[in-house]
């Protein structure tokens, strides 16, 4: 490809208009909100939009008569993601092959989040991605727990973090046992996909051209999205923005992409800061000790070896 | 609202029979009906049909969309909103795959999604059995389905086609599927007249739902989440309703299907030698051949007896049921299903027929029949049946109301 | 064309439920939760200290666990016994709430859950209970202006909590007592052992002391409310036809114009009117939800110095609510709820955070209603 879809250069080049408006029920400050907004802008008018269960579902509407989308939006099952998109996907290419409907480029994006895509729907956003259908995108937004239930635990937890389900108490004082499960590396696996990546609300246009790339690529895609959880991480409202930088900052969220075949790192941090500086203004990670923040720093710097040798070499190696 | 058609004058080409199973003539209907997404994923009874669809699709015999989906919840999620985008879809299960898809075929339901599929009816797990129970297709009576039961596969071939009308009506807009009884139906090859495409074409319009998850439609958001203080029973209310007014749409497509295909039907009820029964055996499905030969041998021998064959159970013909059993004296439901533990042990059929009857001003007395675990009953079983009905209905008290005539054992 | 067609809402009352004593209390979604929750807690066990049934809960359908959503709890008091089922939301209309709690003072300026008014559901003589800096006589001021429409004839108690303990539950028990009497000091300090927060006695022994109570006599016309407050709501007239967009555009409205509960529910339609499968209209592009404002949630709002503005956008891009408009940057404050993102996005430190209350009337409130995230704590 010569010439690739245009991208945003400049935050002044954003589209103003909102499809995913003001007037909804998420947390002041809520970071899956705010992604919303960002993917719906760069997708633009054309698109569809699909809202697994989970807080992007029960927060946002809940007021009859009126919804925050001013582009087609429905309601799916949370384990259903996966397979609402192919739904419509060939629904649109049936209608559109037999003369049933005008020829368009329609954008469908469904938005699972870390429950809807991890755990209970990961086989049906597998399936999804076996196929051939343009211009659908399986936007992950990993709050890293199911937050809208109130804070249990997911397989995107990291470990570490107290959730309700996996209390930091007098005896098991971890929390979470469990390690993060990496959906960005499972979507790569499954051969011949068209773009995976990774992304967060920092750098700024990074997200937003990431979901241009991604619905150009001509195949199914894949972002996974740390969606930073003013509710769920125990973190003051405004903290939302800063939390994400730091997670670049800190290495602990890796920033990559995966288009053609090919493996990229989007952002090297230089020289990386420790993770107490992201860990340690979250409520979540607040009984830890130093020893075991120090812990998760060194294996952040192990996995980091292999994110750079991957980059190298331009394909993936499993960084542990 | 679906405009009444001006009568044309029709001429009935003289049609050739086809030998076909089940599953071959579903898939006919499918191609004949123009479905645009199908969604398949294997379980048996049913598989046979998408395997037939995937061979036509394969030899462009028609063209479609068919998604080989991870899971039957996947396979109902993605008809769901394919025909929530404005394609017509097709969709089937049978047994524990029918339930795993249970609440993708909920949120079908109280969604208003047009969907249409078939359940080949199959006993559920555990333990794994290929034999036929109705229960797989039982449990989803609550969900806002359509469901009718074929007779045979001719009649399961029609009742897709109309299950398309009827389902995608602007008063219905519901899904619908057909029950085919596993094996019976889907496995056994019949003569069929498959309907021209020409008469498919005049019999049903194409599907156009009020507001499509499309761009073209506008900002629609379609079931978001409520807070019930503001809304809750209205919506509720549209669904009850849907199901009131697709028993005045039933009515009319079926005789829009006679008028065009040429083949008729009373719509939900059929009877057999009800005119002078004083007893009658009631049942749905395949099953109501034996049912109907052995009753005809009764008859012969003066019993007067006759057979009820439910066609739908949902919409219920609850007051066309009262009006057929007003003046029998007992009726045996002849059932597949189970619910154990409910009201004097005895099946979902019986339950249904029973509420109904209980608004009729003189009540048939009733016995229920359970044939379950899959094994087959054979004419000598109905014939017992009949003799039990008879009994009852001369004065003969029961000790309990369901029997299950194929056990080995004590009937207890 | 939608015809209109004027309602009068109905009221209904619940008079099994105006027997009972009820205490009301509003707070700040998750950082308050806890405190609403431990409030209601203890007040209801020393309510069965002294021989009554009690139950507390909370307001459960608005599911308001999340960062500065409304949230109710509810404590009911038997007389002495409930013998009524107590429904998970109590539409507040009728003569209800004994006590009505206030956590944080933007509930006194702002709308409470559902677009109800604070006063919707009081009874007459009830008593309102303030945690707040301010004096009881700003706080009537306040009400008069912004939030009741009918007599009133009871108390204002304001407390300064957390002054005395960061979980500003126990104060605020404290200051109940003093507008309350079928629960006593005593009671209070008993229940407290039993639910082994002795540690907080001294609170709500100082809260009790501190609290500053004033008794109001007010007449429904004497308030601004109810001067301005329309009667009627304006909904689409039932014409037999189904699913048009255009009703639902008008339903919106009347949902957005909605001046307290009442009208909220009146604003909603009958079954005939929706469109088959759960469709509804969003927004058309670059309109805003206007039928759900969610600026009646903030306590503080950012102020924008075009001084120092460079019209970076990136405080719109940031914003998670989408409420600061493109071009020219500016708040759009019906929408805002006051999260602050968009101060730490500024690269010229341009925007900056004011009390709601200050911004709207002047007043500085000491009580600050957020919490870091060491003072927080599940409350769901």
């Amino acid at each position: 490809m010569s010439s690739g879809p245009s991208l945003i250069r400049s935050v002044k080049e954003i589209p103003p208009i909102d499809y995913y408006t003001s007037g909804h029920r998420t947390c002041a400050g809520c970071g899956a909100a705010l992604i919303y907004r960002l993917v719906t802008k760069a997708a633009g008018p054309n698109t569809i939009l699909i809202g697994p269960t989970g807080c992007m579902y029960v927060a946002n509407s809940h007021q009859f008569l009126t919804s925050p989308y001013a582009v087609p939006w429905y309601h799916t099952q949370l384990g259903a993601g996966g397979a609402a998109g192919i739904g419509i996907a060939a629904a649109l290419r049936a209608l559109m092959v037999k003369g049933k409907r005008k020829p368009e480029d329609i954008n469908i994006i469904v938005f699972g989040g870390d429950g809807g895509f991890a755990d209970i729907g990961f086989s049906g956003l597998s399936m999804a991605l076996t196929y051939d259908y343009p211009r659908l995108l399986y936007l992950l937004y990993d709050n890293e727990s199911y937050a809208n239930t109130g804070i249990q635990a997911s397989s995107t937890t990291p470990w570490g973090a107290t959730t309700t389900f996996t209390p930091s108490g007098k005896v098991k004082r971890i929390g979470n046992e469990r390690y993060k499960k990496n959906m960005a590396l499972l979507a790569a696996a499954h051969p011949k996909i068209k773009y995976v990546a990774t992304a967060t609300i920092y750098p700024p246009l990074d997200l937003m051209n990431k979901v241009i790339k991604a619905l150009n690529s001509g195949g199914p895609s894949f972002i996974h999205v740390l969606t930073p959880c003013p509710k769920g991480w125990f973190y003051a409202p405004h903290e939302t923005y800063e939390l994400a930088r730091l997670a670049v900052e800190t290495g602990m969220w890796v920033l990559w992409e995966y288009s053609e075949g090919k493996f990229k790192l989007n952002y090297k941090p230089r020289p990386r800061k420790h993770v107490k500086e992201y860990l340690r203004r979250q409520g979540r990670f607040a009984h830890l000790t130093d020893e075991e923040i120090d812990m998760i720093d060194k294996m952040v710097e192990e996995e980091w070896k292999y994110w750079l040798e991957s980059d190298k070499l331009g394909k993936i190696i499993l960084p542990w | 609202m679906s405009a009444v058609r001006p009568v044309p004058p029709i001429t009935i080409e003289k049609p050739v029979a086809k030998v076909w199973t089940g599953a071959r003539a579903i898939a006919e209907a499918v191609k004949l009906a123009d479905v645009d997404v199908i969604a398949a994923y294997p379980i048996r009874p049913y598989t046979g049909i998408m395997n037939a669809i995937a061979a036509m699709i394969a030899d462009g015999e028609f063209q479609a969309e068919i998604i080989v989906a991870d899971s039957e919840h996947s396979q109902f999620e993605v008809v769901k909103h394919a025909a929530a985008t404005g394609a017509r879809v097709f969709v089937g299960s049978s047994g524990v795959g029918l339930m795993y898809a249970y609440e993708a075929m909920l949120v079908t339901g109280l969604g208003s999604v047009p969907v249409v599929g078939v359940v080949g009816t199959r006993a559920l797990d555990d333990p794994g059995n290929f034999g036929m129970e109705w229960t797989d297709a039982f449990t989803t009576r609550y969900f806002g389905w359509l469901i009718s039961w074929p007779r045979d596969v001719q009649e399961a071939l029609d009742m897709v086609l109309v299950a398309y009308r009827v389902a995608e009506d602007h008063r219905v807009l519901q899904p619908h599927f057909v029950a085919l009884d596993g094996a019976a139906l889907t496995h056994v090859a019949m003569p069929v007249y498959p309907p021209t495409k020409k008469q498919v074409t005049e019999f049903l319009p194409p599907y156009r739902p009020p507001y499509r998850i499309d761009p073209m439609d506008g900002p629609v958001t379609k079931a978001q989440h409520i807070a019930p203080s503001l809304i809750g029973p209205e919506q509720r209310k549209r669904i009850d309703v849907a199901m009131l007014k697709a028993k005045e749409v039933i009515i009319e497509a079926w005789k829009d299907y006679a008028r065009y295909v040429g083949r008729e039907y009373p719509p939900f009820i059929e009877t057999k030698w009800m005119d002078d029964a004083e007893i009658a055996l009631l049942s749905m499905g395949a099953y109501m051949k034996d049912i109907e030969l052995v009753v005809s041998k009764l008859r012969e021998k003066g019993l007067k007896i006759g057979t009820v064959r439910l066609r739908y159970l949902r919409p219920f013909p609850a007051e066309e049921l009262v009006k057929v059993l007003s003046g029998v004296k007992a009726v045996g439901v002849i059932e597949f299903g189970f619910s154990f533990g409910s009201p004097y042990r005895t099946g979902p059929l019986y339950h249904e027929v029973a509420t109904a009857l209980y608004e009729a001003d003189e009540r048939p007395k009733l016995l229920d029949f359970l044939f379950l675990g899959g094994r087959e009953p054979k004419p000598e079983h109905f014939i017992k049946a009949a003799e039990m009905v008879n009994e009852l209905a001369k004065g003969k008290t029961f000790e309990k109301k369901a029997y299950w005539l194929t056990l080995r054992g004590e009937d207890i | 064309m939608v015809r209109l067609v004027k309602v009068k809402p109905h009221i209904e009352r619940f008079p099994e439920y105006e027997e009972l004593d009820w205490i009301v209390s509003h707070a700040i979604g998750v950082d308050q939760t806890s405190d609403a929750m431990r409030f209601s807690q203890v007040l209801a066990q020393a309510a069965v200290i002294r021989g009554y049934e009690s139950y507390y809960y909370m307001r459960y359908d608005d599911s308001p666990e999340r960062n500065y959503l409304p949230m109710i709890y509810y404590v009911v008091i038997g007389n002495p016994k409930i013998n009524v089922l107590l429904r998970e939301e109590i539409e507040p209309v009728g003569h209800l709430f004994n006590v009505i709690a206030v956590f944080s003072s933007n509930y006194l300026i702002q709308r409470t859950a559902q677009r109800a008014l604070l006063f919707d559901g009081a009874k007459t003589n009830a008593t309102l209970v303030v945690n707040t800096s301010l004096s009881p006589d700003a706080v009537i001021s306040l009400v008069k202006k912004y939030s009741l429409a009918q007599d009133w004839n009871g108390k204002v108690v304001t407390i300064s909590s957390s002054k005395i303990d960061k979980s500003i539950a126990f104060p605020m028990i404290g200051a109940t007592l003093r507008g309350y009497e079928k629960i006593d000091l005593d009671a209070v300090l008993r229940a407290l052992d039993i639910l082994g927060l002795e540690k907080k006695k001294d609170s709500v022994r100082k809260g009790y002391e501190q609290a500053v109570v004033k008794e109001v006599n007010i007449r429904a016309e004497e308030t601004e409310k109810f001067k301005t407050m329309k009667h009627e709501i304006e909904i689409p007239e039932f014409d037999g036809k189904y699913w048009n967009p255009e009703v639902y555009y008008a339903y919106q409205k009347a949902a957005a114009t909605a001046e307290n509960y009442v009208q909220r529910i009146a604003a909603m339609p009958r079954w005939e009117v929706l469109a088959p499968g759960l469709i509804e209209f969003g927004p058309k592009p670059g309109d805003r939800n206007i039928g759900f404002t969610t600026g009646e949630w903030r306590f503080q709002r950012p102020v924008i110095n075009y001084k120092k503005c460079i019209d970076c956008k990136l405080c719109h891009l940031y914003c998670p609510d989408g409420a600061i408009d493109f071009n020219p940057i500016k708040v759009d404050y019906r929408f805002c709820t006051g999260c602050g993102v968009c101060v730490t996005v500024c690269p010229t430190k341009a925007i900056e955070m004011m009390q709601e209350i200050q911004a709207m009337e002047g007043l500085i409130d000491e009580e600050v209603p957020v919490k870091r995230f060491e003072e927080r704590e599940y409350g769901y």
